[in-house]
C-alpha cells in the first residue's frame, strides 16, 4: 500500500471528477436546449454553479498536501513549467477550468434570476462586473458552456492519466483496459465515474431536492443512469480482471480490493451504495414509471458517496512493485 | 569637426572594443579549459549481494552523513530468499539514464546531471510527492522538516573530492565497489563488461546507470 498520498488527494480526485462531470450535464442541458423548456432548471443551475467552488476546495485541498509549497506558495508557479508531467497539465487545466466554470456559474445565477441583475447594479462595489452583464447573455453563457464542457472532461480525465503514469512503480494504477490492449483504464473509469457523480448530485440531488420528483423533467433519467451504471461495472470489472491475470503487486492490490482489507471499502461503500442501490432503484422507475422523491436523492447521494470512496479505494490500493 | 568625428569615431571604437572584450573574454577561457579535455565521468556503485551480510553499516553511516533524522537513511534494506537462506537486497537511488522521477516533477526539481548522478534541487521542490510514486524503486523518502523530497545523492561532494560515497567507506564485508565506469581497467568496469553486474530489474525500463549488482546464482 502506497503512503505518499491519502485522502486530501482522494477527496481532491473525487471533487475534481463530479464538479467536472456536474458542469457536462450542465453544458448538455444548455446544448440540447432541454435547459429552456422550463422556467426554472436547477440541474443546470447546480452543474453551473458548484463546479467552481468544488474545484476552488479540491485545489486548496492538493495545496495543504504539498509540503514546501504550502509554506513557501510562490513555489507553485514552478509548477507550470515541466510538460512532461502530468501534474503540470492538471496544475493548467485547473488554472484555465477554475475561472472558466465560475464565469458560467455566475452567467446561469444572472439568467435564471433576472433580479441578480438589478442586485449587482446597486452594489457599487460589483459594478466591474458590467463587462460581464452587458453581453449578450445566453450567447455569451453558452461559449463559456461550451469551453468549460471541453476542460472539464480534461480535468476528469486527467486526473486517471496522473496516476497510472508512474508506470511500473505501482502497476495497479496503470493496468490496461484489457490484458491485451495498452491503454490504462484509469482515465476511462474516472470519465464515466465523473459523468456519473455529475448526474447524482445535479438531476437526482439537486433536481429532486428543488422539484420533488424529475419525471417529467428527464424521463430517459433511469436508462442514462442504467446505463452508466452498467458501463462503470464492466470498466471496473476488466480492471480487476486485468490486474489479476497481470499477476504480481496489482493483482495484489485487486485481491486487496474484491476479498482483502479493502473488500469493505468496496463491497458496502461502493457497489452497495453507487451500484446496486442506484440499479434498483432506477429499474424500478422504469417498471413503475415513477421515481419517489426519496428514492430519487438516495441513489444520487449513493453515487455521490460511491464516487468519493472509489478514488479513496483505487489511491489507497496501490502496492508498489515488489523488488 | 574632425576633431568631433575623430573623438566619436574613438569613443565608438572603445566601446566596440570593450562589447568585444565582454563577449569574447568567456569565449577564451571556455577554450582554454575545454582544452583539457577531461573525459567525462561515469561513476558505478556495485553491491554484491553474495557477500552483504545485511549488518546496515551503510544505512547507518548514510545516515549520519546526510544528516538525517533517526530511522531514515537512503538506504532500504529488503530481506530475500528463505528463511534458512536469506541474503539482502540494499536498495538506494539507481540513478537512472531514464529517470521516471524527473519525467513526472511538475517542476525542474529533479534533474539529471551530464555525469548520470540524478539530483534534487530543493530550492525547486514542491513537495507534491508525485516523484515518490513514480519511482519504481521506492529509493525517494519525504524530508518533513524542509518539505521536499530527498534520496541518494551518491554524496557527490566527496566523490568529486576524491573521497567515497559514505555507504562504500562503512561496508564491513566489502559488498560495495566504487569507481569510474569509464576507466576500463577499473574493477567496476570489468565487473560490468564481464556481465556479473547487472542492472537491478532492468525490466522497469528506467536503464538504471550507477547502480549495479551480482545477484546471487539461482
Amino acid at each position: 500500500m502506497q503512503t505518499a498520498w491519502g485522502w486530501p488527494i482522494a477527496i481532491y480526485l473525487f471533487l475534481g471528477g463530479m464538479g467536472a462531470g456536474a458542469l457536462l450535464i450542465a453544458a448538455a442541458f444548455e446544448f440540447s436546449g432541454k435547459r429552456y423548456q422550463y422556467d426554472f432548471c436547477p440541474t443546470a443551475l447546480v452543474g453551473a454553479t458548484v463546479p467552481g467552488p468544488l474545484l476552488i476546495l479540491g485545489t486548496l485541498l492538493l495545496i495543504f498536501d504539498l509540503g514546501a509549497g504550502r509554506r513557501e506558495p510562490w513555489r507553485i508557479l514552478y509548477m507550470y513549467t515541466h510538460f512532461s508531467s502530468v501534474m503540470t497539465w492538471g496544475v493548467w487545466l485547473l488554472t484555465l477550468f477554475i475561472p472558466v466554470a465560475l464565469i458560467y456559474g455566475f452567467l446561469e445565477i444572472l439568467d435564471a434570476f433576472p433580479a441578480t441583475r438589478q442586485w449587482l447594479r446597486s452594489r457599487r462595489w460589483l459594478r466591474w462586473t458590467a463587462f460581464l452583464w452587458n453581453l449578450p447573455l445566453r450567447q455569451t453563457k453558452r461559449i463559456f458552456a461550451g469551453v468549460g464542457a471541453v476542460l472539464a472532461i480534461g480535468v476528469a480525465t486527467y486526473t486517471g492519466i496522473l496516476i497510472s503514469a508512474v508506470g511500473p512503480a505501482i502497476p495497479f494504477w496503470s493496468t490496461w483496459v484489457l490484458p491485451f490492449i495498452p491503454i490504462p483504464m484509469l482515465p476511462v473509469l474516472f470519465l464515466v465515474s465523473a459523468i456519473s457523480t455529475g448526474l447524482g448530485l445535479t438531476v437526482d440531488l439537486a433536481a429532486t431536492l428543488a422539484l420533488g420528483s424529475v419525471e417529467q423533467r428527464l424521463k430517459s433519467l433511469p436508462w442514462i443512469h442504467l446505463a452508466l451504471i452498467g458501463a462503470e461495472t464492466l470498466l471496473l470489472g476488466m480492471m480487476l480482471i486485468t490486474a489479476l491475470m497481470a499477476g504480481g503487486s496489482a493483482a495484489k492490490s485487486a485481491q486487496e480490493i474484491i476479498a482483502g482489507s479493502y473488500a469493505i471499502v468496496f463491497w458496502f461503500l461502493i457497489v452497495l451504495p453507487g451500484f446496486i442501490f442506484p440499479f434498483v432503484v432506477h429499474a424500478y422507475a422504469i417498471g413503475l414509471g415513477r421515481h419517489s422523491p426519496v428514492s430519487g436523492v438516495g441513489s444520487g447521494m449513493g453515487i455521490v458517496i460511491s464516487g468519493l470512496f472509489l478514488r479513496y479505494l483505487i489511491l489507497i490500493s496501490g502496492i508498489p512493485a515488489a523488488l | 569637426m574632425p576633431a568631433t568625428i575623430s573623438r566619436r569615431r574613438f569613443l565608438g571604437l572603445t566601446a566596440a572594443a570593450g562589447v568585444a572584450a565582454a563577449l569574447g573574454l568567456p569565449l577564451l577561457r571556455k577554450e582554454a579549459s575545454s582544452a583539457e579535455e577531461r573525459p567525462k565521468a561515469r561513476y558505478a556503485l556495485i553491491i554484491d549481494t553474495t557477500k552483504c551480510t545485511g549488518c546496515g553499516a551503510c544505512i547507518e553511516a548514510c545516515r549520519q552523513r546526510n544528516k538525517l533524522p533517526e530511522g531514515l537513511s537512503y538506504i532500504r534494506r529488503i530481506v530475500k530468499g528463505n528463511e534458512r537462506n536469506p541474503w539482502f537486497l540494499m536498495v538506494q537511488c539507481q540513478h537512472c539514464a531514464n529517470p521516471p522521477c524527473a519525467t513526472v516533477c511538475p517542476t525542474h526539481a529533479t534533474y539529471r546531471r551530464e555525469d548520470g548522478v540524478v539530483l534534487i534541487d530543493p530550492r525547486l521542490c514542491v513537495g507534491c510527492k508525485y516523484c515518490m510514486q513514480a519511482c519504481p524503486y521506492q529509493a525517494r523518502i519525504f524530508d518533513e522538516k524542509r518539505g521536499v523530497a530527498d534520496k541518494c545523492w551518491l554524496c557527490l561532494p566527496w566523490v568529486l573530492g576524491g573521497g567515497l560515497p559514505a555507504c562504500v567507506e562503512a561496508c564491513i564485508p566489502g559488498a560495495r565497489i566504487f569507481g569510474r565506469a569509464d576507466d576500463p581497467q577499473s574493477e567496476v568496469a570489468q565487473l560490468i563488461a564481464s556481465g556479473r553486474a547487472k542492472p537491478l530489474h532492468p525490466e522497469f525500463g528506467t536503464e538504471p546507470s550507477i547502480l549495479f549488482y551480482i545477484m546471487p546464482e539461482e
